[in-house]
């Protein structure tokens, strides 16, 4: 955020993107939660079982904020840099699954998570 | 089936696209960007943001139903193709420049995203480590990441 970070991004640019990339993995990991609870039945009664939980309002009101969130930010910057700082959210969201779902970091996944945000990087701070 | 992939996986990249160049031109005609009641009615007073919406729920249709026969490595890779497109459409729509530093970044991502499709396609059907194919941004993988849960 300093004049040594000098991203070319205005402020107000870099808290649209970080608040995207938060609310982002908030609302994948709340879905997964409500997709994946084991005692949630199949077929109506499984959404029926969705529905009065918690977990899918949660992951719906994270959609609504970030639909603004994005819109918002591509006012600010153009969409070609746009969608590729936006890449940063697969790594986010693969190591939040890491630590709520214990997902598996295999070896191609660990490259693959650490090329995207070298490539983020470039293209955020060139 | 080979017909199926191609339709499927160019379906999906013209929708996920569809919805990008949209949100772009939605957030361009709401211009000045201003947290309040009057910037909601500039975006949703205009045609562009109904075309994310459509942009998305057929990415979520095209996903859903190349996940029926496609392996989950390549349909995660080629989701998130529309990297390329967005980029060359934005050249040619906004008039965009896309400098070398840019080209080297998305060259690295897109290797990233290769890299996640191979180790997809390796442990491909282990139950209960799917990674959501998140979206390339916050907001059109999410259609994705939703199909691939169920």
């Amino acid at each position: 955020m300093s004049t040594e970070l000098s991203t070319g991004m205005p402020a107000i640019a870099i808290v649209l993107w970080i608040a995207n990339v938060l609310v982002d993995s908030g609302g994948q990991l709340a879905f997964k939660a409500a997709a994946g609870d084991p005692d949630a039945g199949a077929g109506v009664a499984r959404w029926k079982w969705m529905l009065a939980r918690r977990w899918i309002w949660v992951g719906i009101a994270c959609y609504v904020a970030e639909f603004v969130l994005w819109l918002s930010f591509l006012s600010l910057v153009p969409l070609s840099e746009g969608v590729l700082l936006g890449s940063i959210n697969i790594v986010a969201i693969m190591i939040a699954g890491r630590y709520w779902f214990a997902e598996k970091l295999t070896r191609l996944r660990v490259a693959g998570m650490v090329l995207i945000s070298i490539g983020v990087a470039v293209v955020g701070l060139q | 089936m080979r017909r199926f992939y191609l339709l499927g996986f160019l379906a999906l990249m013209a929708f996920d696209t569809l919805a990008q160049i949209s949100f772009k031109y939605a957030a361009t005609q709401a211009l000045p960007l201003e947290f309040s009641a009057d910037w909601l009615l500039r975006v949703f007073g205009q045609p562009w943001i109904y075309g994310a919406f459509v942009g998305y729920i057929g990415a979520f249709f095209a996903w859903m139903t190349l996940l029926q026969h496609a392996p989950i490595g390549p349909a995660f890779a080629a989701s998130h193709l529309e990297l390329v497109s967005v980029m060359l459409l934005s050249v040619y729509l906004f008039d965009e420049r896309i400098g070398p530093w840019q080209v080297v970044g998305a060259l690295t991502i897109i290797a990233g995203i290769v890299c996640l499709a191979l180790g997809e396609a390796e442990l491909g059907g282990e139950a209960g480590d799917s990674v959501p194919p998140a979206p390339a941004h916050g907001t059109s993988s999410r259609t994705h990441a939703d199909g691939h849960a169920h």
